[in-house]
């Protein structure tokens, strides 16, 4: 009780509401253009349509460690036994949607609205192999693309044998972030051992097998080999950093990231983008409530919203140039052709298609990631 | 001296350092000692050392990096700001006294995570200061090469905790009492020679302070490795967040967050040594 | 054959050159700062920004985003932070300097701890209790985290700097009749006073640069400056980076003008008595 007290307080004196205001409370990790896009595009549709309502959006950081914060304010909150929580609506990465259900911090609430129809994606239904269906419906999808310099790359290479093939005629041209840096470093590297172990549709797919440990430690020992001839990059930003600067002029990158830089100008839109055979991962962003948030049927609505097609089109694609949440039939009537053409520039869809993978379960996505501590980095 | 050794001073002593024990106690040595607990709890709720034997199965090379850097980094502002401070103490050209002491604070209001921000695209290889050296013909385009390893991160921590070293230094010197360094001068002692034998000696418990608390510092630092060098080697602070973020494995982090502590702790024990000492002399 | 036999015109031109290339050192990589914060189109082959705009202030200071909001709260936390850790680190700093106190070392090591340790995994801990006890989301429970992370700063100086007192002065004092109040209000205080400030300062410095732990316990409720400096750095977003970091710069150049004028105005006073 003296808690809600304090809690009560500290929000009158430092939000200066009035009594009748709620506040919703959206956390969202991933970079600043999310925090915007909530408080520019989302709230005040929001706002205007449940009057007395004030949207409140924060930032928790780009990449995993951004989700991971949300989810350890979450656990924090669970372990002290607060009533209600301070986050409404979070937005997240699947890594952390999958701990975030296993450790029951979520509320289950896509059959409760009626956007929640809308997804028949597996990724609606499947983080990294965990069962997360009910809990998540995905803000936009996002895929790991080759971004490179048509001036000095005049044919990227369309496959990971033909990159490994040129990184020996062209050292030190290619730059990607290592395991430490980025989920775009991490998603090269499984992109690579699915690529070279063999089992790759066991990897995305399952069941695991243990006895995989071989083939995965042999398609690394071939990318320790590759490592010579590349640039290890500072991380997500660092591969876009180093391809702004000319400093490599081919990386893996996150489509959304690279739009989002052309966007601010930190990108020459000269750039171009191309998806390897047999293929890279791609991810949703997930709208994920608290198990305990303090407004639960707001969120609810909140995420109806954000899920509609017309905001999908309006504000994902057009605004962005992401891939949407939602499936694409859905949304694809709310747009002119230019503008949905405007997606496939690069990768069109049939390449997406084919190439665009989900990343490997977590089990063997753990085996990967620790397999290349030990095999590529000793 | 008298008054110390009455032993009503030993309470009122502990009386007055009570509050501020109380706060860092409350706030962070005891969610710490939470953090350790993990560090070595098993899945099964006993005591188990298998977290740090794997931390350093995956990590001695990067805690080995660490301890390198953050020594290096030490040693170079502890000389830089010598340097400094001992020009702004017994410069002769009033103007450059001034400017240097206008020019050198600037690092101290930059926060690590711009420092590492700027360090970035300044040390790259289509970099600032590629840029100019080979616009000032020094060297070739071809050669020009990118620090962001760890020279970089040397450089991002020399340039941001130098001016701190620096400011204390020159605080300490300039309540140096002036009669010592100007008989010496009268005497016709050369003023590297005032700087190392009659103010250096005077100044080392300042020295030392500043040199530890940036060591210590540095070794918690975590945006300037993940921004400038992230990919192995790198530092202890980079493997946490990593294991953190990927693994959610938070016994191995906290392990390897002790271990950071077993290190600091080392740069520690220099200064409380030789502070032990100086209390004693005066005692 | 070193610097101080060379003649006078070829001394001034190393000189000139030495503080040309500290200056360089200084403001080169600074100067990316200030070029990033008003850079609206930058990239390869280009070593300039190939546009200059506003367009990320008005992105930065937009009424939804609240960054004056947020920067005001920084600077009403860093002030508090900077009152509490003076308030309780003069006392200790004066017994750890002065009095005999029992494990000396061991509550010098103690302050250190909150810098010392990569404080990820800790604040998540911290998060914890706050909640429990309901302080999350209060500027109380921050300051209080902040001042946990600056004490070592303001102690160790504090101590380094009454250590550096004369004892000879306050026994002078005492002889004179003063009673220990008052030998430390008007001789050791005075004198320390010098370190105090510059602790002062760098509490000040290191609470506009913390977010870590303002973000476990003060968010949603408190956002923090820095919190959003950081989250645009780490992001590769340079612009609004660079812009924030520069908001963050005046009250810090501000609070040590300030501070460093009010010092001097005091020692003075003081010398004539």
């Amino acid at each position: 009780m003296k808690s809600r007290l304090i809690a009560f307080a500290s929000a009158l004196a430092f939000a200066g509401a009035a009594f009748a205001q709620t506040t919703l409370n959206v956390v969202t990790a991933g970079d600043q253009n999310m925090v915007d896009y909530v408080n520019n595009y989302l709230a005040p549709k929001f706002e205007a349509a449940n009057p007395g309502v004030k949207v409140r959006a924060v930032g928790t950081g780009p990449g995993d460690s951004g989700s991971q914060k949300i989810y350890e304010k979450l656990s924090a909150q669970q372990k002290a036994g607060t009533a209600e929580w301070d986050v409404d609506v979070a937005v997240i990465h699947q890594l952390a949607s999958a701990t975030m259900v296993n450790e029951k911090l979520l509320m289950p609430y896509r059959n409760d609205i009626s956007a929640g129809k809308l997804v028949s994606r597996d990724t609606a239904k499947n983080a990294l192999g965990a069962n997360v269906d009910g809990y998540v419906m995905p803000m936009f999808h996002s895929q790991i693309v080759f971004a490179y310099n048509p001036e000095l790359v005049k044919a990227p290479p369309r496959s990971f044998a033909e990159l490994t093939e040129w990184v020996k005629k062209n050292p030190k041209q290619f730059g990607y972030n290592g395991v430490k840096g980025g989920m775009s470093g991490v998603g090269f590297v499984t992109g690579w051992v699915s690529a070279y172990s063999g089992i790759g549709d066991k990897l995305e797919k399952g069941p695991f097998d243990a006895s995989s440990g071989p083939a995965i430690d042999k398609a690394l020992a071939g990318l320790k080999d590759f490592n010579q001839y590349v640039v290890m990059t500072p991380g997500n930003a660092g591969t876009l950093d180093m391809l702004n600067r000319g400093e490599i002029a081919i990386g893996p990158v996150w489509v959304d990231m690279f739009y989002t830089w052309q966007a601010d100008g930190r990108m020459s839109p000269k750039m171009k983008l191309a998806l390897p055979s047999p293929g890279l991962p791609g991810q949703p962003m997930y709208y994920v409530i608290p198990a305990k948030a303090a407004h639960a049927q707001l969120a609810k609505k909140f995420i109806e919203l954000a899920e509609s097609p017309e905001v999908q089109a309006d504000g994902i694609i057009k605004q962005f140039n992401w891939y949407p949440g939602i499936d694409p039939q859905y949304v694809q009537p709310k747009l002119d052709q230019a503008a949905w053409n405007k997606l496939f520039t690069d990768v069109s869809p049939q390449d997406l298609a084919k190439y665009g993978r989900p990343f490997p379960l977590s089990p063997y996505f753990k085996e990967i990631v620790e397999g290349y501590e030990r095999v590529v980095l000793k | 001296m008298a008054a110390a050794r009455r032993p009503a001073d030993r309470w009122t002593g502990v009386a007055l350092a009570a509050p501020a024990l109380a706060v860092v106690g409350a706030f962070f040595i005891a969610p710490l000692a939470m953090s350790a607990i993990v560090a070595f709890r098993s899945k099964g709720g006993g005591f188990t050392l298998e977290h740090f034997s794997k931390a350093f199965d995956l990590y001695t090379t990067d805690l080995l990096f660490t301890l390198a850097i953050v020594l290096l980094s030490t040693v170079l502002i502890g000389l830089l700001s010598i340097a400094i401070a001992g020009y702004l103490t017994l410069g002769e050209n009033p103007r450059a006294v001034a400017m240097l002491r206008w020019l050198y604070r600037w690092p101290l209001f930059i926060p690590f995570v711009v420092a590492g921000q700027v360090m970035r695209t300044f040390l790259a290889k289509n970099g600032m200061l590629n840029h100019v050296l080979i616009g000032s013909g020094l060297i070739e385009p071809l050669s020009a090469q990118s620090m962001l390893d760890w020279r970089g991160i040397v450089v991002a921590f020399v340039w941001k905790q130098a001016p701190f070293v620096t400011l204390l230094l020159a605080g300490a010197m300039a309540s140096l009492e002036s009669q010592h360094i100007e008989a010496a001068r009268n005497l016709g002692a050369r003023r590297l020679r005032v700087l190392i034998d009659i103010v250096l000696p005077q100044v080392r418990g300042t020295l030392l302070v500043g040199l530890v608390l940036s060591f210590v510092t540095m070794l918690s630092v975590l945006s300037v490795p993940l921004m400038i060098n992230p990919n192995s080697p790198t530092m202890v602070t980079v493997d946490v967040a990593y294991r953190i973020n990927t693994f959610a494995d938070y016994p191995v982090a906290n392990a390897l967050c002790l271990l950071s502590l077993v290190l600091a702790a080392g740069g520690a024990w220099f200064y409380l040594r030789h502070a032990s000492k100086k209390i004693e002399a005066t005692a | 054959m070193n610097a101080m036999t060379l003649p006078s015109p070829l001394r001034s031109l190393l000189r000139a050159v030495l503080l040309a290339l500290f200056a360089f050192a200084i403001f080169g990589p600074l100067l990316n700062l200030f070029l990033w914060a008003f850079a609206e189109r930058w990239y390869f082959p280009s070593k300039l920004p190939l546009e200059y705009g506003l367009t990320f202030w008005y992105r930065v200071f937009q009424p939804r985003g609240n960054a004056l909001a947020s920067l005001g709260t920084s600077i009403w936390i860093a002030v508090l932070t900077v009152f509490l850790s003076l308030a309780v680190a003069v006392p200790a700093g004066y017994a750890l300097a002065r009095l005999r106190l029992p494990w000396r070392s061991g509550i010098l090591l103690a302050f250190l701890l909150p810098q010392a340790v990569p404080n990820l995994p800790v604040y998540v801990n911290i998060a914890q209790v706050f909640y429990q006890i309901g302080l999350n989301g209060t500027i109380l429970g921050v300051v209080l985290v902040h001042a946990s992370h600056g004490l070592v700063l303001a102690v160790w100086i504090a101590s380094a700097a009454f250590a550096s007192v004369d004892v000879s002065l306050e026994e002078a004092a005492r002889n004179l009749g003063a009673s220990a109040w008052t030998c430390f209000r008007t001789v050791t205080l005075p004198i320390a006073a010098p370190g105090l400030i510059a602790s002062a300062i760098f509490v000040f410095l290191e609470s506009l640069d913390e977010f870590t732990g303002t973000y476990f316990v003060g968010v949603p409720d408190v956002t923090t400056l820095p919190l959003l400096m950081f989250n645009a750095s780490m992001g590769g977003n340079y612009q609004i980076a660079s812009i924030t970091a520069l908001l963050l710069l005046i009250p810090s150049i501000g609070f040590m003008l300030v501070v460093e004028r009010f010092l001097k105005a005091d020692v003075l006073a003081m010398v004539g008595r």
